[in-house]
């Protein structure tokens, strides 16, 4: 190829052209990435133009299915299904968390590229795309957590969910809580890695996934009704242990969701129910394997999206 | 980049090919393309719908991989060196309507002011000179779904310099503004290039105006292939020996396809919009752009429209444009696409156009060696 008639513009010395621009500050970078897209992602999911709505959505959601489910063991079990409550109100208010949690990396992925069309922007960006979407995820973790809190509080007040700060289990809570996070927000990058190969608008899978991580966590109903099959799924997945681990920590001595009579766990382990080491242990093994399960997922997503130049598609396009 | 050795070029790419593998078939959107542009240039990408444009674009600024050859960005490459070339360039696109609606005009800025790194108070004090820069002051803490079209291109204009790129990369950034809003983005991009010697732009375009208004050199594409690259005035050179004249019929059935086969005609095409067609289609005629071998077939070409009853509106002489070079390129008007394929009609002088449905096929090479850039 021929290249004689290159610009006269071209100079030997670019002034614009600072090397000291190729250097970033990988930590300090990273944080100041996630703080701004945790700080603006929060007020694009909670300054809704609507109060009423994020009512509805962050706090009367979660407070009416737990209310739903009390209502169901009480109309079903009658008062032998008292003893049931607490186990349900702390269940599905950590599940409405769990929901939020996992859905908001994925969300924050269909928003960014369907709605706002800012994805490719911000890909393009220097800043990790994960840690981006990671910051924007916090926004509905947190909502999430609002609304969970929300619950747990209307169950002790008028539910008589046994709830007394003097025995709750602190070591094991502390414990407990940020791995749980881990896993939720791996699992929500998961999805986001799915929700980004899929042309169609997928706000719905979030959900779809939780539903069917919901029959085999134990957050409603313990694990021991379920076939061996779906005993073992729930023993591998981190949040069953979580949900043990923080309801064992809030009420001790509450209904055990993975053990009881003829449960898988019970038979694996020979004793009936699973210990706070236990738990703990159990909950630090299978949340490691899913964030690193999902850090390969991610980035396989990504590379795959690349490829087929998925990041800037939209639906209508 | 070694920083002690000459700057390497802008962008240079060789052999780039990237294919999409979609069904029914795979398309080829880029063919092998050769492209190198110095670190300071304006450089245009010229090309019609589906040229091609927006694919190389997303390769160099590191949205998509090529199927194959390579691509470089100030020396970086675009698959494995995509951490530097992120600091150095930035993007616009146009014709989108984007934007974090809920947040202010200053808020979204300021996000990305921190995505690029910038520190809290150099964030906020790049977003407010930026604000001004791209005229955005009365709007700065205004919700960006509040803002009009060519508000939020200007946003994204005032974005896209956030990071004082080494080379910003402009796909289509005019494309749905009005004439003063589009004339406000131009400005403002040779404004920002001129005021600091090395800054780079590359920006594709299918409007030939904007093309010749701006840049210093173009690269004329199509289907995925360059056909010439040089200055707009060496690219306007090669159509100069002929004589090109603007004719407006009217009764003329068979359309500019009736003039083409006349002796001493290189092609007779529909003019484009952006020419006269625009306002011949308002007048119920038809403007065609005429390429003749010499002034002296004009004769032919108005007593053959007297045969076929048409009757002549207007005829003039004219300055050929970007336009007749890419007609003298490809062999078709660049707004033709709409007859299909199949319909147009061949080069005199040339083999008949091998029918291309897709843009895997390519057409008939006129009369020179076409992808081979243009060198004086
Ligand atoms: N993600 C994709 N998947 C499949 N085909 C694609 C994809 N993106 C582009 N193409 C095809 O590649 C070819 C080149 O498209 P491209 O968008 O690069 O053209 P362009 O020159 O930017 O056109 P325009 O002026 O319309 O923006 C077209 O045939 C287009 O249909
Ligand atoms: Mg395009």
């Amino acid at each position: 190829m021929s290249r004689t008639a290159v610009s006269g513009s071209a100079m030997s010395e670019a002034v614009a052209l600072d090397p000291g621009r190729l250097r970033g500050r990988p930590v300090r970078d990273a944080w100041r990435s996630f703080a701004t897209a945790a700080r603006l992602g929060w007020q694009m999911e909670a300054n809704w133009t609507d109060p009423l709505l994020f009512f509805i959505y962050s706090v009367a959601k979660p407070v009416a299915a737990a209310l739903i489910l009390v209502v169901m063991i009480e109309v079903i079990g009658g008062s032998a299904g008292r003893g049931l409550r607490a186990f349900v109100v702390v269940g599905s208010a950590l599940w409405s968390f769990v929901v939020s949690g996992m859905a908001g990396l994925a969300w924050s992925v269909l928003d960014d590229r369907e709605r706002y069309r800012m994805l490719k922007y911000v890909y393009v960006s220097p800043s990790a795309f994960g840690i981006v979407l990671l910051g924007r995820g916090m926004a509905r973790l947190a909502i999430g957590a609002m609304g969970a809190a929300i619950t747990l509080a209307v169950g002790v007040a008028f539910l008589g969910v046994p709830l007394d700060l003097a025995r709750v289990d602190w070591p094991l809570l502390a414990v407990a809580m940020p791995l749980g996070l881990v896993a939720i927000v791996a699992l929500g990058a998961m999805l986001a890695a799915v929700c980004l190969q899929t042309r169609q608008e997928s706000w719905s899978y979030p959900e779809a996934a939780a539903g069917a991580l919901f029959l085999v966590v134990g957050a409603v109903f313990p694990l021991h009704v379920l076939p061996a099959m779906a005993q073992a799924a729930g023993l591998l997945t981190p949040l069953t242990w979580w949900l043990e681990g923080v309801r064992q920590a809030l009420v001790p001595g509450s209904a055990s969701a993975i053990g009881g009579d003829g449960s898988l766990w019970a038979e694996l382990s020979g004793h009936a129910t699973p210990g706070g080491i236990e738990i703990t242990a159990a909950l630090l093994a299978t949340s490691a394997l899913v964030t690193l399960v999902a850090a390969t997922v991610f980035r396989l997503s990504e590379r795959r999206a690349k490829d087929r130049g998925l990041i800037d598609r939209t639906s209508g396009s | 980049m070694t920083e002690a050795g000459p700057t390497p070029p802008a962008v240079e790419t060789r052999g780039l090919e990237r294919i999409y593998r979609i069904k029914p078939r795979p398309v080829t959107a880029l063919a092998g393309v050769d492209v190198r542009v110095e670190p300071g240039e304006f450089f245009g990408l010229l090309g019609p719908n589906g040229a091609g444009k927006t694919t190389l674009i997303k390769i160099l600024t590191t949205l998509l991989l090529p199927t194959s050859g390579s691509a470089r960005v100030f020396g970086f490459d675009v698959v494995s060196e995509t951490k530097q070339i992120r600091r150095i360039m930035n993007m616009v696109a146009g014709g989108e309507q984007s934007g974090y609606g809920i947040l202010t005009t200053r808020e979204q800025l300021w996000m990305f002011s921190q995505f690029y790194g910038l520190g809290t108070r150099e964030g906020w004090r790049r977003v407010d000179e930026l604000v001004e820069l791209v005229g955005l002051t009365e709007q700065r803490e205004q919700r960006v779904s509040t803002l009009s079209t060519g508000q939020r291109q200007k946003l994204n204009v005032a974005r896209g310099l956030l990071n004082d790129p080494w080379i910003l990369f402009l796909d289509e950034p005019t494309l749905g503004l009005d004439v003063g809003a589009a004339r406000a983005v131009r400005e403002l991009m040779t404004a920002w290039r001129a005021a600091v010697p090395g800054r780079t732009i590359l920006l594709t375009t299918h409007y030939m105006a904007e093309a010749d208004e701006l840049c210093e050199r173009i690269a004329i594409v199509d289907r995925g292939r360059i056909l010439a690259i040089g200055t707009p005035a060496e690219l306007k050179r090669r159509v100069q020996r002929e004589s090109i004249f603007r004719l407006e019929v009217d009764r003329l059935a068979a359309g500019a396809r009736a003039l083409a086969p006349l002796p001493g005609v290189v092609s007779a095409v529909p003019a484009s919009e952006a020419d006269t067609g625009r306002e011949a289609a308002g007048r119920g005629t038809v403007a065609i752009t005429l390429v003749l071998r010499d002034d002296a077939a004009l004769g032919g070409v108005v007593g053959a429209l007297g045969e076929l009853g048409a009757r002549i509106v207007a005829l003039r002489k004219s300055e050929p444009t970007l336009e007749d070079v890419f007609v003298e390129l490809v062999g078709r008007g660049f707004e033709d696409e709409a007859e299909g394929d199949g319909a147009r009609p061949p080069m005199p002088g040339a083999e008949p156009a091998a029918p291309g449905p897709s843009h895997t096929t390519h057409p008939h090479e006129p009369g020179e060696p076409s992808d081979e850039p243009l060198a004086t």
